[in-house]
C-alpha cells in the first residue's frame, strides 16, 4: 500500500471517530442520563445558527484570538532571545534557567490579580499568554542551540569560522526543529493562558463567554464556546505541526 | 623547507580531580612541504589528538607545533587549513554545491563557483551538486567531504580516518581516488588512519605511535613509486611492509 493511501485512510478512520463520538454525545444528551450540562449535540450546534448569539461568539473570538496570538508572539520572542542570551553568554545560562522555571511555576490564578493591578484588564490575557509561551520557547530554542553536533563545530572552527559564523551557519540552522516544536507545543498554551486570562474581568473574550454562561446556566453556549475555543487551539495546533514537520526535512 | 615542525609535543588529560592520563609524550616529527604522512597506531593511542593539536582544535601541554614558521591558530585564522572526518561533517539543510561554498562564506569570499565545479567533478560527483547528505552513500558523502577540505586551496590538509566508517570495498576505491587527487594538488598531508595498508598506498612515509602514552615507535618511509595501482598492493615489498607494520602495532 502506498503512503498516500495510507494517509487517505487515517483521515477516514478519524473522520468516521468524529461521526461516531458525535453521535454518541446526541445520544448522551437525548436520553438525559449525564444530566443537564451534557445537552444534545444538535442543540449546541443550533446555537451557531442564532445570528445574535453567532456575533457574540465571533466577536469574543476574536478578542481572545488577539490576546492569544500578541501572547504567542511576545512570549516567543522572549524565549527565543532570552536562549540566544543564554547560549551566547554561558554564564548566564544556569540563571536564566532559574529565572525560566520560576516565573514558569507561579501559577496563572496566582498571578492574574497581581497583572490586573500592573497592567490592566484589557492586557492581562495576553499576559498571561506570554509566560507559558516563553517558558516553553526558552526551553525549546536552549536545547535546539546545543543540538549540532562536535565534529560540525570542530569542522567549521579548523576552517576558519569566528563566533558569530558558528552561531549564523551552524547553531541557528540546527535550533530551527526544536524550536518549531516548541512553537507548535506552545500554541495551546497561549489559547489557555489568554482564556485564564480574561476571568478576571476582561471586557470580552471566550473566556468572558465562558464565564457568564456558567454563572447563567446557559449549558449549550457554553459548550458551543468551548467548542469554539477547541477549534482554535486545534487549527493553529494543526498549522504549527505542518511547519514543524517541514522544518524536519528541512534541517535535520 | 620544512612545512610541519612539531617539537617535543605532550598532551594530558584530565579524567577528574585525581586521574590524569597522559594521551602524548615527546612527540617530535617534521613533515616536508609537499609531503604526505600517514599516523597509525593502535586505537586510543592519540593519533586523532595528534592531528587535533596540528588543527588547533587542542592546545598541547607542553610542546610547540609550528606550520611555516608559524602557530597552527595562525594558519587557521587565514582559511589555510582543509580537513575532513571520519563523520562526513557535511551540513545536512545545504546541497553538495553549498556545502562546497560555506568554507569561501566563513573566510568571507564570494564563492568560486568554477572551482567549485572543478573540484566537484574531481572527486566525481558531477551531477549531484544539488543532492542533499542524506540523497548520498556513504562514499559520496566522503568524496564531498573531500572537495570541501580543498575549496580554499589549503597549505595543509588534514585527513582523520576519512574513510574509517565505509565498507572494504568502496574505502580501496576511495584511496585510490584520493591518491589520484592528492597528485593533482601535492599538498601537505597528514592523515590519521587505523589500516595499515591504506597508510602505506597513500603516504610518502608512515609515522607508528605506540599506544598509551602516545610515542613515536617508528618512522617507515614508503617507496613506491607514484601513481601507485592497486597491482602494488599485491607486489611482495608491500606485504612486507605490512606484516612489519602489523607487527608494531600489537601490544
Amino acid at each position: 500500500m502506498t503512503s498516500d493511501s495510507n494517509h487517505l485512510r487515517d483521515l477516514l478512520y478519524g473522520f468516521a471517530g468524529l461521526v461516531c463520538l458525535l453521535i454518541a454525545w446526541q445520544i448522551v444528551g437525548v436520553s438525559g442520563v449525564a444530566g443537564m450540562t451534557a445537552p444534545p449535540i444538535g442543540k449546541v450546534f443550533a446555537i451557531y445558527n442564532k445570528p445574535a448569539l453567532a456575533a457574540l461568539l465571533l466577536r469574543s473570538a476574536r478578542a481572545t484570538m488577539f490576546s492569544a496570538v500578541l501572547g504567542f508572539g511576545i512570549g516567543s520572542v522572549l524565549g527565543f532571545a532570552t536562549a540566544l542570551l543564554a547560549h551566547l553568554l554561558p554564564i548566564l545560562g544556569p540563571g536564566l534557567d532559574r529565572l525560566a522555571v520560576v516565573i514558569n511555576a507561579a501559577p496563572a490564578i496566582a498571578l492574574g490579580p497581581i497583572f490586573i493591578i500592573l497592567v490592566s484588564r484589557e492586557f492581562t490575557p495576553t499576559l498571561l499568554a506570554t509566560i507559558p509561551v516563553f517558558f516553553i520557547v526558552y526551553v525549546a530554542a536552549t536545547s535546539g542551540l546545543k543540538a549540532s553536533t562536535r565534529v560540525l563545530g570542530e569542522m567549521m572552527t579548523t576552517f576558519g569560522a569566528r563566533r558569530w559564523q558558528l552561531l549564523c551557519y551552524l547553531d541557528l540552522p540546527s535550533a530551527i526543529p526544536s524550536l518549531m516544536n516548541g512553537l507548535k507545543v506552545s500554541v495551546t498554551a497561549a489559547m489557555i493562558g489568554a482564556i485564564v486570562g480574561e476571568w478576571f474581568g476582561a471586557p470580552t473574550g471566550l473566556g468572558v463567554v465562558i464565564l457568564n454562561t456558567l454563572e447563567n446556566f446557559q449549558v449549550p453556549l457554553m459548550w458551543a464556546a468551548i467548542l469554539v475555543v477547541a477549534s482554535i487551539s486545534l487549527s493553529a495546533y494543526g498549522l504549527l505541526t505542518l511547519a514543524q514537520r517541514w522544518a524536519e526535512r528541512r534541517f535535520a | 623547507m620544512s612545512a610541519i615542525e612539531i617539537q617535543g609535543v605532550s598532551m594530558r588529560f584530565r579524567l577528574s580531580r585525581k586521574q590524569e592520563v597522559l594521551a602524548l609524550e615527546n612527540i617530535d616529527l617534521t613533515i616536508q612541504s609537499g609531503e604526505f604522512v600517514a599516523v597509525i597506531g593502535p586505537s586510543g593511542c592519540g593519533k586523532s589528538t595528534l592531528l587535533h593539536l596540528v588543527a588547533a582544535l587542542e592546545t598541547a601541554t607542553c610542546g610547540k607545533i609550528t606550520i611555516d614558521g608559524e602557530s597552527p591558530e595562525a594558519l587557521r585564522e587565514k582559511h589555510q587549513l582543509g580537513i575532513a572526518f571520519q563523520e562526513h561533517a557535511l551540513l545536512p539543510w545545504l546541497s553538495v554545491e553549498s556545502n562546497l561554498a560555506l568554507p569561501f562564506k566563513i573566510a568571507g569570499r564570494p564563492p568560486d563557483r568554477g572551482h567549485i565545479r572543478e573540484l566537484i567533478r574531481l572527486v566525481g560527483l558531477r551531477g549531484f551538486e544539488d543532492a542533499r547528505p542524506r540523497q548520498l552513500s556513504g562514499g559520496m558523502r566522503q568524496r564531498a567531504a573531500i572537495a570541501r577540505s580543498l575549496c580554499l586551496d589549503p597549505k595543509l590538509l588534514l585527513l582523520d580516518e576519512p574513510f574509517g566508517a565505509l565498507d572494504a570495498v568502496t574505502r580501496r576505491q576511495m584511496n585510490i581516488e584520493l591518491q589520484r587527487v592528492w597528485l593533482e594538488k601535492r599538498l601537505t598531508t597528514m592523515l590519521v588512519t587505523h589500516s595499515v595498508d591504506e597508510a602505506i598506498f597513500l603516504a610518502d612515509r608512515v609515522v607508528v605511535l605506540s599506544g598509551r602514552p602516545g610515542r613515536i615507535a617508528e618512522i617507515i618511509d614508503v617507496a613506491f613509486e607514484r601513481p601507485r595501482t592497486p597491482e602494488c598492493m599485491r607486489t611482495e615489498e608491500f606485504h612486507r611492509l605490512s606484516d612489519h607494520l602489523t607487527e608494531l602495532l600489537e601490544p
